[in-house]
């Protein structure tokens, strides 16, 4: 992707008002909201009709713990990033289901603004800036081809 | 009369012949309580040729339908067959057995028989007879059997308790779970829904207070968000709380002309103590965030955790304006402040520090002042 193309996110999340504030804040860094689902067909079928670069999605939707499923099929079929948001971080499968990373719920304004702003400059340059900013945690895989292995345990 | 009887009644009436009435060994083994036989090891199948009075009442059977039969005839059915060549073996090799046995009365009724079987050897060293004891242990075996089976009933009912408390154990974790989950969503729900209200009100004053609200929420979800991701949900670690609210802070107030230097020593603190403490904290560093700095003034807010004199000693300090020429703070945060203090039993004192102020939050440990 183009320096000058904003990201394109899709939200997956089942609570509304959430899913609203959490795309002001997904404007607020510069990337631009495509749409949103609040069950596990809708992402998937949103996810292969729009072509996100980014999908942001929780574990439990309106059907149920499906995040996870949605999130492996994303990676898997759609050519977009997966990141999680939930609450129970401690329930995601060790290989984060091919997602890039985590961010735990309750997360604050400041917190998802500095995790996207930190993912946009993996996903740029391919290689992280630093360590993940606090509440952000990387999938093993992802913190390895971003060049941070070593550091991945610290998180 | 068969064969067999007939021979096996002349080799017993040599025996007794060769033992007569004055005999006491002889007399002692027929006259006693023990069940006894004698057989011969020179006849073929080795017929019994001596049974004693204790073996007739034992078995059930006259003396004329034991002698010059094998003693098999009281096997049965339920004999096990494994015991039964173990005695062929012992037999076979002339060696002495000992085995308990499943015998069967002219009756039919199985008694259980603690069989002893030895040869008896001449002056060359041949196999004559063998000498065979009997003892009725039917009821050692029923209180054997019997308890092995309580044995059982016991294991069972062990197994079945201890599946019955892991069931319920899981089921509890579950649910904690199941409410960690809920109370962290509706944390997030509560902030989202400040964040929403704030970004649409126009009024400056009603947009901080909704700010400040927001800040309290998270200061309690950085909490929930901490107390979880240990093991250990009754102890919260102040220190790692403090870096997480400080980083969070700072970069929401935007301002990049204001900057954190933390000394902090790892301090556990009961769970139950973690909010309050959590909100007091928010509300001293809102303070020194928003107050110390005007006018784009640049600066540092330091803070420290330690444990000093039975106490947790937190300190926030700034070298921003100082209290003489800071705006003057709104009430409601020194309400909050003062209130959780008292709750938590903590003393705060807030004083000049040349430049700027420091706040000493002295929290006693275990509860005791």
């Amino acid at each position: 992707m183009s320096d000058h193309t904003p990201l394109s996110v899709l939200i997956v999340e089942d609570e509304v008002l959430l899913a609203a504030e959490l795309n002001y804040l997904v404007e607020e860094v510069g990337c631009r909201g495509v749409g949103h689902a609040m069950s596990s067909d809708e992402a998937i079928a949103l996810a292969a009709s729009l072509r996100p670069d980014l999908a942001l999605v929780d574990v439990h939707l309106r059907d149920g713990p499906t995040g996870v499923d949605v999130a492996r099929r994303i990676a898997r079929d759609c050519g977009g990033v997966a990141l999680f948001m939930t609450a129970n971080v401690k329930r995601l499968p060790d290989d984060m289901a091919g997602a890039c990373g985590v961010i735990g719920k309750p997360y604050s304004e400041h917190g998802v603004k500095t995790a996207l702003t930190y993912l946009k400059a993996c996903l740029r340059d391919g290689v992280a800036p630093g360590p993940p900013p606090a509440g952000f945690q990387l999938a093993p895989a992802w913190a390895e081809r971003w060049g941070l292995g070593a550091l991945q345990k610290s998180v | 009369m068969s064969d067999e009887y007939r021979s096996s009644l002349e080799a017993g009436a040599a025996l007794a012949a060769a033992h007569g009435p004055d005999d006491p060994f002889a007399a002692a083994i027929r006259a006693t309580r023990m069940a006894m036989i004698v057989t011969d090891a020179r006849q073929a199948d080795h017929p019994i040729i001596f049974a004693n009075d204790a073996f007739c009442a034992l078995t059930g059977y006259d003396r004329d339908e034991i002698i010059g039969r094998n003693c098999r005839f009281l096997q049965g059915a339920r004999t096990d067959p494994q015991v039964v060549s173990a005695l062929r073996t012992a037999v076979a090799q002339g060696q002495n057995v000992a085995v308990d046995i499943l015998n069967y009365r002219k009756d039919g009724a199985p008694f259980w028989n603690a069989l002893y079987l030895s040869p008896v050897r001449n002056a060359a060293g041949e196999i004559t007879y063998f000498f065979g004891s009997q003892l009725d242990i039917t009821s050692r075996k029923h209180a054997e059997l019997a308890f092995l089976e309580r044995r059982d009933d016991l294991q069972i009912a062990v197994e079945t308790a201890t599946a019955d408390l892991q069931h319920a154990l899981e089921q509890k974790t579950a649910l904690l779970h199941e409410v960690d989950h809920r109370v962290k969503n509706n944390l997030q729900l509560i902030s989202s829904l400040l964040l929403l209200q704030a970004r649409r009100t126009p009024d400056p004053v009603v947009r901080a207070a909704l700010r400040g609200m927001l800040e309290r929420v998270n200061a309690v979800a950085t909490v929930h968000r901490r107390l979880f991701q240990s093991e250990d949900v009754e102890r919260f670690d102040i220190s790692a709380f403090i870096r997480d609210l400080v980083s969070d802070a700072i970069g929401t107030s935007g301002r990049n002309d204001i900057s954190a230097n933390l000394d902090l020593e790892r301090v556990d603190v009961s769970a139950d103590k973690a909010a309050p403490l959590a909100l007091l904290f928010s509300e001293l560093l809102g303070n020194a965030i928003r107050h110390a700095f005007p006018n784009g003034r640049a600066g540092v807010i330091k803070v420290s955790v330690r444990r000093e004199n039975g106490c947790f000693r937190i300190e926030i300090a700034d070298d921003g304006v100082g209290v003489a020429t800071e705006e003057p703070r709104p009430g409601f945060g020194q309400t909050i402040v003062r209130l959780l203090c008292e709750q938590l039993r903590a003393e705060c004192e807030t004083a000049d520090a040349f430049p700027g102020l420091r706040t000493v939050i002295r929290l006693p440990v275990n509860g005791k002042p």
